[in-house]
């Protein structure tokens, strides 16, 4: 039996073609994975099946009925529930609140707190869904907060459950109980979409696989009858290596040197405790940790956002006692931001508005306050070409793009300031393979012109893939430095979680 | 050299697909709104004809029976419109919530009449008078508007509440003090409020037999000034980014290298000081004095301007051509028995209109769409 099926669903935004005539069925009961790069549109489709977008044509129906959702309510009332990316959970209510908030069981007017825990006890240990109903939200791990989403869905009823990239916030070990998780939802037949670009994950956990690709259907496979390596093929359209090419590191001279850098957090608590390190021209330094070990107020610090406690920061040899941004920018720094939308560009800015921003005061792009138009188009549409920006249109607002592209525009723009230093933060969060591949080919590129680059990540394979020396950040201090061919990802882990120490002697 | 010429003054064409959307909210907004005022004349058992036939008629918009002095009127109190709305628009394209035109005005107001009957300047050519009176005009309307942008940057204190308070300090410290004391005219001469501004600096007249005067067309140099700024510029660009980015923080122009508190405060100046011109023009144009109790009002009708022109210095222009229109047939309205401050009800629910633009452009873009349905469909395999 069919749950649900699609048919023809076509999205059409300014600019964008999201989902263009995409077909799917998808039988009760059945782990459905929907796989694609950033932008390839698997949120669109979802959004439209939960009633968030509506579709500009197309026909979607449930349980072999046909049917118009236009809100998520719709959706909700179809059987059908979601599990975003970001939870909806207030965090100061208790796991019980958070689930019956919105349909409470009563007692006449007052609300029934001990049925109602009762309720999410059994509701929890019948899906095998295990949580403390009287604990609070904000104290509980990011994985039994999905927990505590999966069950607020299945309360009202959901048959089928979409999960939107759910294990982009889990570590290891939640990923796998969330897998336990939707095993049993499927044992006792309800069926589950899941999203995702990890490709190792949708083997592990689907039945069948639909791979899309720039708003276009490529396909449907089996799990059995495929591999890893067809589906990232028909993902990014072609075969993708993501072995990163190791290039000899040819140390030159000390670009960013910080020392004894002390920096208050946004809630004015010391963040970062006197760390000390230096950068060299043609060498990649990555640096590893957890979030929340400090990387915040580090990037903070060396871009000029915040003042630091004590401590000196050094570029290209001149200490830099005014840290504002603008001077940072001037003697020879650039930044990739780890929150593209919200640090890296503009969003109803156009393509050529955004790829000047940092440079636009700087001659060709104006003069005397003026800007020049022309000269602006030319640099844009060059780069559009040289990074394979897309679509090529300048007049593009940088929201209408994917997420891939608005990095790609980014690394543009950036690359393209004259530089001694980059600060790359984070700069594959949220990307798809083909863009992964585009950064760590750029990042490897700045190293053989010489550029010294720190790289802040918290993904380790990124880490020894392309650093030269590894510092490990933890609790606001580096507490460790290797190199990649001296360490695994096992003794980094322990190091990033604090439990094991090196001491390290600065020259 | 004639398109390199058009290219430096208008700038490049930017193809916006929907673009006429924009043009037709503030047009819908208008029409339903003098649809809703109809519905309320009938109500009260007037024919809503003859009354629109008589704002219109007398408005200065269409030609008609004494058309050349309703015209004139209607351009007299668009400029000072314009001088509000831009103030307001400068601002919110910065981001900033900025009320402080009223109180800006006022200030630009004394200014403007301080200079223009003190001694020393009293006596100069017109044309170095004026420009004398416009550069202190300037400065100091740019001054009382940059105080609120300085509190904002050094104290965080929000510019809703430092306008707000600016604007009734304004009123107190010119009502209260400098017209009824230092600058009070000599009794003697038996006038309330502050003298008389000299001939020397009144604004020229440019249509004769009626009071216009050059103030409508240093607005017309001042809007495409403002646009030129806001769109041409580096500064532009950074304000723009400032203000898209307002949600955020302002996190992206300031990573980018942006000087935020730098440009706050400059816009903020450039709001009063843009604002104090419409105070000029009142008093060097109409009233020639400070009087005792000032009318005012302008700066909180620039909101309304700004609103209604979508805070393009070309939108702003035209509506307020049409609230001056508004203003000047307000008179006539009351031969059909009509109070003859409805033309405010219809401003009022025009900016309701407004506030609804939302829903506005959903429907014309749903229009727009049906219609193009099948070009959806042609153009099929565009790229993301």
């Amino acid at each position: 039996m069919k749950a649900l099926e699609v048919k023809n669903i076509v999205k059409q935004f300014p600019n964008v073609l999201a989902n263009d005539h995409i077909s799917l069925s998808i039988e009760k009961g059945e782990i459905f994975a929907v796989v694609g790069e950033n932008g390839a549109g698997k949120s669109t489709l979802m959004k439209i099946i939960y009633g968030l977008y509506t579709p500009t044509s197309g026909e979607i129906y449930v349980f072999g009925k046909k049917v118009k959702i236009e809100t998520p309510e719709d959706a909700i009332r179809l059987k059908i529930g979601m599990v975003h990316q970001e939870f909806m959970l207030i965090p100061r209510f208790t796991v019980t609140e958070n689930i019956v908030l919105g349909d409470e069981p009563h007692r006449g007017m007052i609300f029934d707190y001990k049925r109602a825990v009762k309720e999410v006890r059994e509701l929890s240990e019948r899906f095998g869904l295990k949580v403390d109903p009287t604990d609070k939200v904000a104290n509980i791990p990011v994985g039994i907060q999905q927990r505590v989403e999966i069950l607020k869905i299945l309360r009202r009823g959901a048959e089928i459950l979409i999960f939107d990239e759910p294990t982009a916030v889990l570590t290891p070990e939640e990923t796998e109980d969330l897998f336990k998780a939707l095993r049993r939802l499927k044992a006792e037949g309800k069926t589950i979409i899941f999203i995702s670009h990890k490709l190792k994950e949708v083997m592990t956990i689907a039945d069948r696989i639909a791979v899309l690709r720039r708003g276009k259907l490529q396909g449907v496979v089996e799990k059995e009858k495929t591999n890893e390596v067809e589906l990232a093929r028909m993902m990014v359209g072609r075969n993708v290596v993501l072995e990163i090419p190791h290039v000899e590191a040819k140390i030159g001279k000390t670009v960013l040197s910080v020392r004894d850098l002390t920096v208050k957090n946004k809630r004015g608590i010391i963040g970062l405790k006197g760390v000390s390190f230096d950068v060299h021209s043609g060498e990649i330094v990555g640096i590893a940790g957890v979030e929340g070990n400090g990387q915040a107020e580090l990037v903070n610090a060396l871009i000029g956002f915040t003042r630091p406690v004590k401590g000196k920061i050094e570029l290209d040899g001149k200490e830099i006692k005014l840290l504002t941004p603008y001077n940072l920018r001037t003697k020879g720094m650039v930044y990739i931001p780890e929150d593209r939308k919200r640090r890296g560009i503009v969003l109803p800015f156009r393509v050529r508005e955004n790829i000047i921003m940092g440079q636009h005061t700087l001659y060709p792009f104006s003069k005397n306050g003026i800007l020049n138009d022309s000269e602006i188009n030319k640099f844009a549409t060059k780069k559009l070409e040289e990074f394979d920006i897309r679509p090529r249109n300048i007049h593009v607002r940088g929201g209408n793009l994917s997420g891939g592209n608005q990095q790609k525009l980014i690394l543009a723009r950036e690359m393209s300031i004259e530089h001694k230093f980059l600060l790359a933060s984070q700069p594959t969060r949220g990307l798809d393979i083909g863009a992964m591949e585009f950064v760590y080919k750029k990042l490897v590129e700045e190293k053989k012109k010489g550029i010294g680059v720190l790289l802040i990540s918290l993904e380790l394979s990124e880490i020894m893939g392309l650093s030269d020396r590894i510092l490990v950040l933890y609790n606001g201090e580096i507490v460790g430095e290797t190199t990649p061919d001296k360490t695994n990802e096992e003794e980094l882990g322990l190091m990033m979680l604090g439990l094991k120490r090196q001491e390290r002697v600065l020259q | 050299m004639k398109n390199v010429l058009k290219r430096i003054i208008f700038g490049p064409k930017e193809k916006e697909k929907y673009w006429w959307i924009n043009v037709l909210v503030p047009i819908i907004a208008i029409l339903l709104a003098l649809v809703v005022g109809a519905i309320f004349i009938k109500l009260t058992g007037r024919s809503p004809i003859v009354a629109y036939k008589l704002l219109f008629g007398t408005s200065g918009l269409l030609p008609g029976p004494y058309w050349k002095d309703h015209f004139a009127e209607m351009l007299l109190s668009t400029s000072m419109f314009v001088a509000t709305g831009l103030s307001f628009a400068i601002a919110a394209k910065a981001g900033l919530f900025f009320i402080g035109a009223e109180g800006d005005f006022l200030v630009g107001g004394i200014t403007a009449t301080y200079f223009g009957y003190a001694k020393p300047f009293a006596n100069m050519p017109t044309f170095i008078h004026l420009t004398i009176i416009f550069i202190f005009v300037i400065i100091m309307g740019g001054i009382w508007g940059a105080i609120a942008g300085y509190l904002k940057v050094k104290k965080g204190i929000h510019e809703v509440i430092s306008t707000i308070m600016l604007n009734w300090i304004a009123v107190y410290l010119i009502e209260d003090w400098l017209v009824i004391g230092p600058m009070k005219a000599n009794v003697k001469t038996g006038i309330s409020g502050t003298p008389y501004v000299s001939n020397t600096a009144r604004l020229p007249i440019i249509l004769h037999g009626t009071r216009l005067n050059i103030s409508i067309i240093i607005m017309i140099i001042v809007t495409y000034l403002i646009w030129f700024l806001l769109y041409r510029t580096t500064f532009g660009y950074e304000i723009r980014a400032m203000g898209y980015t307002l949600i955020y923080g302002m996190e992206a122009p300031k990573a980018g290298g942006v000087d935020i508190d730098k440009r706050m405060i400059q816009v903020t100046f450039l709001a009063g000081a843009v604002a104090a011109l419409g105070g000029a023009f009142i008093v060097l144009g109409i009233l020639f004095q400070y009087p005792p109790v000032f009318g005012g009002g302008y700066g909180f009708d620039g909101i309304t301007v700004a609103l209604i022109g979508q805070n393009e210095p070309l939108g702003i222009f035209l509506a307020s051509m049409f609230i001056g229109g508004l203003r000047t047939g307000a008179a006539a309205v009351q031969l059909a028995h009509i109070p003859k401050t409805f033309p405010s009800i219809i401003e009022g629910i025009t900016v309701a209109f407004i506030a609804l633009q939302e829903l506005i452009r959903y429907w014309l873009m749903k229009a727009a769409t049906a219609k193009k349905k099948s070009y959806v469909k042609i153009q099929g395999g565009a790229d993301e």
